[in-house]
């Protein structure tokens, strides 16, 4: 098994092969002992980075979705899965590559999300704690869905031969799968934020955000807006299923352990892109160097606590928007 | 007949606001919609946006029944919106807020049209202001620039002059007219002020509890219906 696959513990949500991974460059980095005292803490932070991308790239779609439509999407972790296993079955049953997996997943799913907006999240949009509970009940009959067709045991998905390798940066060690995954997050947020700040389609999202009312009153059809960008979201969350599911083991159940960090990432973020961009960063690198001063379990405990902590004085999140809520 | 309403009764939730409209509108027209506060003239102009929850009845812009037509698509029929209340986009900036309305135009213009710029300097200079921190006659200002940007047959204006002061009342009160005579556009406006009514309107409307209770010729607006309609 490549050095970058995680050993997932079965029902428990374990995101990245950290512990392990650490391990691996502690080693290298004690090896010198002129730097052995930055080393492990350059490879925290890092790690830290490698992690926050994860993160990030696990909650834009969700960022969107909430942000551009308030609608809290507790199917999100399943159209993670749902693009993990787009990829997988791509690449198993049609020897489609890797690479071109993912945005077959992006579009795959993008367009599941489109089918459940249209047949069932439309007709909740005033009614948002309804929409949380069908979105949930959603998220459950995908699950099984899916147990259904590809059953319960763990499927791979193969890492292409030019991610396999790891590259020496100084004295940190990293999977080339993992700087894959971090510039693809980069390109995405870069995409989305293009997409929202400098495009027509992005103006009118941020008019139906504003003012409903308004942005129709000047010619904005608010229903495919909202349509549009939750397939956008949707489809965001297949990119990043099909990353996570490389990173990792594609199971059914693997949404819930992703979506408790997307919701923690656009919560800490206020849900707007920035902030998820800041909360993931935030959030990734004190997870990794908590992990470092204690151990994994306990840094997430650490974490969680101090999210909690944050919330209390900022309930809504690092960069709330003074919106209007529809 | 640029824009015609027959029958129109109105509706937020179940109770009817606006109760058995009509009337009709030709091109180059400015009409003046009337009455005391809760009368019906802002459910008015929401009814011909569709902003409102249900109607029944027939309005036909430019030949075409657009009654069933929701609000996106109406826009789109040459109807420049200028709400109650301005209701500017705060977060956009001048700018965004004038490209907005440009989503309800057929040519698929783009940029900001020049009229709006010509028409109030102040905006021009100010277009990456952020909208929300302009004064209440610089916002009025932006949301007819708004409405302008849309290439309106119709402006529908709601009470333009309200909370403005007084010397920008005039100002806004002059540009309406050029933009009535000089550019041919139509408006309809409501209205509190009987003199800014007097001024811009060739007729009128006079609205009571959801109903119209006079209407003519501005010259016909006597001083006597004034009392009866609209003294408190």
């Amino acid at each position: 098994m490549p050095p970058s696959r995680l050993l997932k513990h079965k029902g428990r949500p374990r995101h990245a092969p950290d512990a392990q991974w650490r391990r691996g460059i502690g080693d290298v980095a004690l090896g010198n002992s002129l730097s052995a005292d930055i080393a492990p803490i350059a490879n925290a932070l890092i790690l830290g980075l490698s992690i926050a991308s994860i993160w990030l790239i696990a909650a834009l779609g969700l960022a969107i979705i909430y942000g551009a439509i308030g609608v809290i999407n507790m199917a999100h972790g399943e159209f993670i899965m749902l693009g993990a296993y787009t990829s997988y079955a791509l690449q198993s049953f049609f020897g489609l590559p890797f690479l071109l997996c993912i945005p077959a997943a992006f579009i795959v799913v993008a367009f599941i999300g489109l089918l459940l907006e249209r047949g069932l999240i439309r007709y909740l949009y005033k009614r948002p704690l309804d929409t949380l509970l069908a979105t949930w009940g959603v998220s459950l009959v995908l699950t099984q869905l899916v147990r259904l067709t590809f059953g319960s045991d763990p499927k791979y998905i193969a890492v292409p031969e030019m991610f396999q390798s790891n590259v020496q940066l100084g004295f940190v060690n990293l999977s080339v799968l993992r700087i894959f995954v971090f510039a693809l997050t980069i390109v995405l947020v870069a995409a989305t934020a293009f997409l929202f700040y400098r495009t027509r389609f992005g103006m009118q999202v941020r008019a139906v955000m504003q003012n409903k009312e308004m942005a129709a009153s000047f010619g904005i059809n608010a229903d495919r807006v909202y349509m549009l960008t939750f397939a956008l979201g949707a489809g965001l969350a297949g990119v990043a299923g099909s990353l996570l599911g490389v990173l990792a083991i594609v199971l059914p159940t693997m949404g819930t352990a992703y979506v408790v960090q997307a919701f923690l990432v656009v919560v800490v973020g206020g849900g707007t892109i920035l902030g998820s961009v800041v909360a993931s960063g935030l959030t990734g690198e004190f997870q990794s160097v908590l992990a470092y001063v204690t151990n994994e379990t306990f840094a997430r405990f650490l974490l969680y606590l101090l999210i909690v902590v944050l919330l209390r004085f900022r309930p809504a999140g690092l960069f709330a928007p003074a919106k209007a809520r529809r | 007949m640029l824009l015609g309403l027959d029958h129109v009764t109105s509706f937020y939730g179940k109770t009817p606001i606006l109760k058995d409209i009509g009337f009709d509108l030709h091109q180059g027209q400015c009409l003046c919609v009337l009455g005391r506060n809760g009368v019906g003239k802002t459910t008015l102009l929401r009814t011909i946006m569709g902003l409102t929850d249900r109607m029944t009845g027939d309005i036909q812009m430019s030949g075409a029944n657009i009654s069933t037509a929701p609000t996106h698509q109406r826009a789109k029929y040459g109807l420049g919106y200028i709400p109650q209340g301005r209701q500017i986009l705060a977060k956009f900036t001048v700018k965004e807020n004038i490209l907005l309305g440009t989503f309800a135009r057929s040519d698929g213009l783009g940029e900001v049209p020049p009229l709006c710029l010509s028409l109030f300097p102040y905006l021009a200079e100010n277009l990456e202001k952020q909208a929300g921190l302009l004064s209440g006659g610089q916002q009025q200002q932006l949301a007819i620039a708004r409405a302008l940007a849309t290439n309106p047959k119709i402006l529908l204006l709601d009470e333009p002059t309200e909370g403005i002061q007084p010397n920008i009342v005039h100002e806004i009160g002059q540009t309406l007219r050029r933009l009535n005579t000089e550019f041919g556009i139509t408006l309809i406006l409501t209205e509190q002020h009987i003199k800014v009514a007097r001024k811009l309107g060739d007729a009128f409307l006079m609205m009571e509890n959801g109903r119209i209770v006079a209407r003519g010729p501005i010259a016909e607006m006597t001083d006597e219906l004034v009392e009866r309609h609209m003294t408190i």
